[in-house]
């Protein structure tokens, strides 16, 4: 057989191998954590696409640095004398690449992309609005009828929450790793974050279930963190009278 | 030595002098920040009239001849030279240096976060190793392989005799050793803890260490502006005859890119330094939201740089791998014109997509759709250099030596941090992964993966050149695969990490992490020790390795045609380019025409199919 031949059944072989396994591992291991809001799944679900995407490309590069480190290799004692096959290009190649990584590239940034963000950021409409101040290094946490808590965050499951984020001194950012969100708290001006709870439980269910800080801040920043709640919406009204009587 | 002497000198009186004039006028203390603000401008003055910048210029322009005194022997490299050679194996060790240290810095950390809970470190210790180990290798990654493969081989490779401003080179150099000072300097005065991206407000209200940051990365921008126009103005105008812009060696081309954007974005990173200073020294408020400043105007700012930065530091790195492919697959560069527009796309594209460092920062909404697409499509150009590299090695004559698997070893990794890159830059998954441990193994394989693999390459492709003896081989495939290995087990887990809620910058993380985190901690003091090999196999090879002969690689282009290490200018007489660097495989083919040197490009003869127990049928 054309030796050139073998070479290219190595590597479709050695391609698919790697694919298949990667993928295996992809889709087959369940690498993410715990999933505690209905962002959640538009972040995974595109985490998981990206991963399903960049497994054959990385497999094919892959395969093909194994099978040239193997097959193209020589093996010679001094200055080797033989040179590689005058090939200075060839346009086909490099306009189905350019082609097909453009396609690639484009796909991705529509989905997940636009898709994703549009998901993500959904109808500005909120059931419930709660205020969260961060300064260091402490969270203060605003309900509607101004009832407050501080480094303690309860939400209503199943219902959308506005966030509106302020910091009184520098920057931080307002992370609930379960809920797959993030946003900067930043002096001077108020962010918001849309985010819809889902499942009943707390910190100590899942450590993911808290609020932490994400940009540097200083001295307490590793520890500025504050539990969450997700309640029933009937238990969490509740819970608010309750604050708001006690306050 | 009497130079490097009269310039710490000059510096200690300059700085005593700018910060106790400072303290005449206003009071206070002489730990102020004005006065160490004055002082170090005073002091950097100072230094570099002691290092010699005055013995040349400044004697000229008062109508004096220059008093050119270089040293002869090893003492050349601890003075102001202007040789770009000795400029260029000055950049080399002072950033071997610099990455030790940086490597220590990371070691420390990674004992801190080897578990849970307060360990070796205070909490406030650990951000400021952690905010040294940034810069520090932010540093190295900028100018390691610019400086010392981009003074050193530019002019060879282009068949010039120096840089086009030989003297501004030397400057250039000696701008770095105050940078030095100055950043191992901060703890002094409290140190700074802001992470290497100094975002306000933190910046401006943390301890006076953050001045000696601004201080000195401000200088060490100026030094890469410099460098850049000195890289730039060399290849435009030294070129040698017959060098047109179509037979530029690729390093040549990848050197440019990096240059002309070092040059034409590093003003951004010094202006947001220079304003920060401000803010805390002049009581200006560019940054307090609170008094009608803008954080968010820091960032964009920043990143208006930084971004391009990370192609300053990876562009050279594709430049060095391409080369090593081409030489030692012993095959043409592959798409060597489609390389050369895609250097020049990415260099281009990549001030325009800064704002992905920001989806999660509070910006305006209808910025991310935006710099999501162009981020996205900045990945076109980048994979062409992919094939570029991959297709020249297929079908090629593989010499696989320590600087070849490194260029291959350099392409997986590389590409492990472009694919994991897709993840920042879709909006999605980016408010989950942002400013998590999914960033930090990201930007390790691109940065270090992409930059320090191709500056390993690009060490050992170029020792024989550069001292005249050949490297250990089998030590450095031990040291390679070694390196690699420990890499996949330090940072692997780290992608792991951030997807499961550890973010980064922290001393402390949540018990449930702690298994992983001491994993990725063992490995990567493995990945530290390898470091101790790579000195040995460098020391050892210089000292006692066999001499390598002007061409040991057999290479094509002009570098490999003078004598190993070159002589001063380079050339006995002006080299006439003919053709094409990278024209393996085709009899008869030279690149260029020695004058006073005999060609020791070894006559090869093209691929005829067959390789050694082939079978042909």
């Amino acid at each position: 057989m054309d030796r050139r031949l073998v070479d290219w059944i190595w590597f479709g072989t050695l391609w698919v191998l790697l694919t298949a396994v990667g993928e295996f591992l992809v889709l087959g291991l369940d690498l993410l954590p715990a999933r505690w809001s209905a962002e959640a799944d538009v972040v995974d679900d595109a985490y998981i696409l990206l991963m399903a995407l960049a497994v054959p490309i990385f497999a094919g590069v892959a395969a093909a640095l194994f099978v040239s480190l193997v097959r193209f290799r020589v093996q010679v004692d001094g200055i080797p004398t033989e040179d590689g096959p005058p090939v200075h290009t060839n346009r086909r190649v490099v306009r189905l690449w350019l082609a097909s990584t453009l396609m690639l590239a484009l796909m991705v940034t529509v989905n997940p992309g636009f898709i994703g963000l549009a998901e993500l950021r959904g109808e500005p409409s909120a059931d419930l609005v709660v205020e969260v101040q961060a300064q260091r290094w402490s969270w203060k946490v605003t309900y509607p009828d101004g009832a407050e808590t501080w480094n303690q965050l309860y939400l209503p499951a199943d219902q959308r929450v506005r966030f509106d984020i302020t910091s009184l001194d520098i920057l931080h950012s307002f992370w609930i790793p379960a809920f797959r969100v993030k946003l900067d708290a930043v002096p001077g001006r108020t962010t918001s974050l849309y985010v819809t709870p889902e499942g009943i439980g707390s910190f100590d269910d899942d450590f993911n279930l808290r609020v932490q800080c994400a940009e540097i801040c200083g001295l307490g920043h590793s520890n500025m963190a504050m539990p969450v709640t997700v309640l029933e919406a009937d238990e969490f009204d509740a819970w608010l009278n309750d604050l708001a009587e006690g306050a | 030595m009497r130079q490097l002497l009269r310039a710490v000198i000059f510096g200690i009186v300059g700085y005593l002098t700018g910060a106790m004039l400072t303290w005449l006028v206003r009071g206070g203390s002489l730990g102020d920040e004005v006065c160490v603000v004055f002082g170090y401008v005073v002091g950097l003055v100072g230094w570099l009239f002691g290092i010699g910048m005055g013995d040349t210029w400044v004697r000229e322009w008062f109508g004096r001849p220059a008093r050119e005194q270089e040293e002869i022997g090893w003492k050349r490299y601890l003075g102001f030279s202007t040789d770009h050679k000795v400029i260029g194996i000055q950049y080399m060790a002072t950033f071997l240096v610099v990455l030790l240290l940086g490597g220590v810095a990371a070691m420390v950390m990674r004992i801190e976060l080897a578990q849970a809970g307060e360990g070796i470190l205070s909490a406030d210790r650990y951000n400021q190793v952690m905010s040294m180990h940034g810069i520090l290798m932010i540093a190295v990654a900028v100018a390691a392989i610019l400086g010392s493969f981009g003074n050193y081989l530019v002019p060879i490779m282009i068949g010039a005799d120096d840089m086009a401003f030989p003297r501004l080179n030397a400057v250039t150099f000696w701008l770095i050793p105050p940078v030095a000072i100055g950043l191992l300097a901060a703890p002094t005065l409290g140190s700074f803890d802001t992470g290497w991206t100094a975002y306000p407000p933190l910046s401006v209200i943390n301890n006076s260490g953050q001045i000696l940051f601004v201080l000195a990365v401000t200088t060490f921008g100026l030094s890469s502006i410099l460098g850049g126009l000195n890289v730039v103005t060399t290849i435009v105008t030294m070129r040698a005859p017959g060098m047109t812009w179509g037979r530029l060696p690729i390093f040549v081309w990848a050197a440019f890119s990096a240059s002309v954007l070092s040059l034409l974005v590093t003003q951004f990173f010094a202006a947001s330094l220079i304003l920060i200073a401000m803010d805390r020294v002049a009581g200006t408020v560019f940054f307090d939201g609170g008094a009608g400043g803008d954080p968010l105007l820091y960032q964009h700012l920043f990143w208006f740089y930084s971004h391009p930065a990370v192609y300053v530091m990876v562009l050279p790195g594709f430049g060095v791998v391409l080369e090593v492919i081409t030489h030692m697959a012993r095959k043409p560069l592959f798409a060597y014109r489609a390389a050369v527009v895609s250097l020049l796309t990415i260099a281009g594209m990549s001030v325009i997509v800064w704002a992905h460092h920001m989806f999660t920062s509070g910006m305006a909404g209808y910025l991310h759709g935006p710099f999501m697409f162009a981020t996205e499509m900045i990945s076109v150009p980048t994979g062409v250099i992919f094939l570029s590299a991959v297709a020249t090695l297929w079908q090629g004559r593989l010499w696989v030596k320590t600087p070849l698997l490194f260029a291959m070893i350099w392409v997986f990794q590389f590409l492990m941090g472009g694919v994991t890159g897709i993840f920042l830059a879709d909006v999605a998954t980016d408010v989950q992964l942002h400013d998590t441990y999914f960033v930090v193994a990201h930007f390790h394989y691109t940065i270090m993966g992409g930059m320090l693999f191709a500056f390993l390459a690009g060490i050992f492709f170029w020792f024989p050149k550069i001292t005249g003896r050949m490297i250990n081989d089998r030590l450095g495939i031990v040291f390679a695969l070694w390196l690699t290995v420990s890499f996949q087990l330090t940072f692997l887990p780290q992608f792991w990490l951030g997807t499961n809620g550890m973010n980064r910058r922290i001393a402390d993380y949540p018990e449930q992490l702690e298994g992983a985190n001491m994993f990725s901690s063992m490995s990567a003091f493995l990945l530290g020790g390898s470091f101790l090999l790579l000195v040995y196999i460098l020391i050892s090879g210089a000292r006692r390795g066999p001499v390598a002969g002007d061409n040991p690689w057999n290479a094509s282009t002009l570098e490999w045609q003078v004598s190993s290490p070159p002589p001063g200018h380079n050339f006995p007489g002006q080299p006439r380019i003919l053709e094409h660097p990278y024209r393996y495989g085709t009899a008869g083919s030279r690149h260029a025409e020695m004058v006073g040197v005999a060609s020791t490009h070894e006559e090869t003869v093209p691929g005829t199919g067959v390789r050694e127990g082939g079978d042909n049928g």
